[in-house]
């Protein structure tokens, strides 16, 4: 049995503390795309608290068949949608510095966070598959399963968001020659 | 890895974010006040067999109550209900001045052009999926 099934053995039986250790190497991943998903960062972070609690509550419901991250996101989605739908403030709206709890994580750059434009220009589903695509490297058959949708969805919706992302980083590119041409 | 994944890497780690010792503890303490659910849910206490057989019974009752009831309400059919509907509606027939569509070879040559096209388009997208992922 590996460590992290042994984990979450004892957890089921109650143990608190290997719960913490079972989730210990996941919490700052989540943070940081609740951080994405959030409106502001204090929202973040009450969404991790609150997927992390539901998760322990409900471990007996987990399915071995699945990666226990694949699991823990799938909490973790719902629980920044549900946040979210009592916010009055779309995601794609948060442009200044101070209430934006992404560009508050990001450090100052000449050029715009690909993650920023991603949220502007992608819906909520397919800038989550990105993101479990690219930063989690998650297969398409996990990304499937957190998102509950079939494999054929995820593969051309990631698709999109590549074309919208590369044009994007494109058109960066070529703005980026037109000032070193004057 | 191609450079947009590349790109979307770097720019998530660049995203610092990390659990302050608040969070740390505010977590903790809230996992160790709540207990998880029991795998198994203990069923519902079993039912005495006395129960069945009346319950059984009490539902008959009620069936042959019901069917009784309906059978004596029930109206005799009067002498007006056999010459209800009896009118007979008269539609008048229109003449339609129509002609079946003849394709044109243009056309069909257009359609068969328009479908190899939506056919090479879906082979592309396809290779490009396949490709990728």
């Amino acid at each position: 049995m590996s460590n992290e099934a042994a984990l979450i053995e004892a957890a089921k039986k109650g143990s608190a503390t290997a719960f913490a250790n079972l989730v210990h190497g996941y919490r700052e991943g989540l943070l940081r795309f609740l951080v994405t998903r959030s409106s502001s960062y204090a929202d973040a972070e009450d969404a991790l608290q609150d997927t992390l609690i539901n998760a322990y509550r409900y471990l007996h419901s987990y399915d071995s068949r699945w990666r226990f991250s694949t699991w823990l996101y799938r909490i973790a989605i719902n629980n920044a949608a549900r946040l979210r739908s009592a916010d009055t403030v779309e995601l794609g709206d948060l442009r200044d510095d101070e209430s934006d709890p992404l560009a508050y994580c990001i450090a100052a750059s000449d050029r715009e966070n690909l993650w920023q434009c991603a949220r502007r220009q992608l819906s909520d589903e397919v800038y989550t598959a990105m993101w479990l695509r690219y930063v989690e490297d998650m297969s398409v058959n996990d990304i499937s399963a957190v998102l509950e949708r079939s494999a054929s969805w995820t593969k051309v919706n990631l698709m999109r968001g590549r074309k919208t992302l590369d044009a994007e980083l494109n058109k960066d590119a070529t703005d980026d020659k037109s000032k070193a041409y004057g | 890895m191609d450079k947009l994944a590349k790109q979307l890497r770097e720019d998530a780690d660049q995203i610092a974010c990390n659990i302050s010792p608040e969070l740390d503890e505010r977590i903790r303490a809230s996992l160790h006040g709540i207990t998880p659910k029991p795998v198994d849910k203990p069923g519902p206490a079993s039912r005495p067999a006395a129960f069945w057989w009346a319950s059984s019974l009490t539902g008959v009752a009620a069936a042959v109550a019901i069917i009784a009831v309906v059978n004596l309400q029930a109206p005799e059919p009067g002498p007006e209900a056999a010459n209800s509907g009896a009118v007979p509606l008269i539609l008048p027939t229109i003449k339609w001045n129509t002609e079946t569509a003849v394709l044109t070879s243009p056309l069909e040559q257009e359609i068969e052009d328009l479908q190899s096209d939506l056919k090479k388009a879906e082979e592309a997208v396809r290779q490009d999926i396949d490709r990728l992922f």
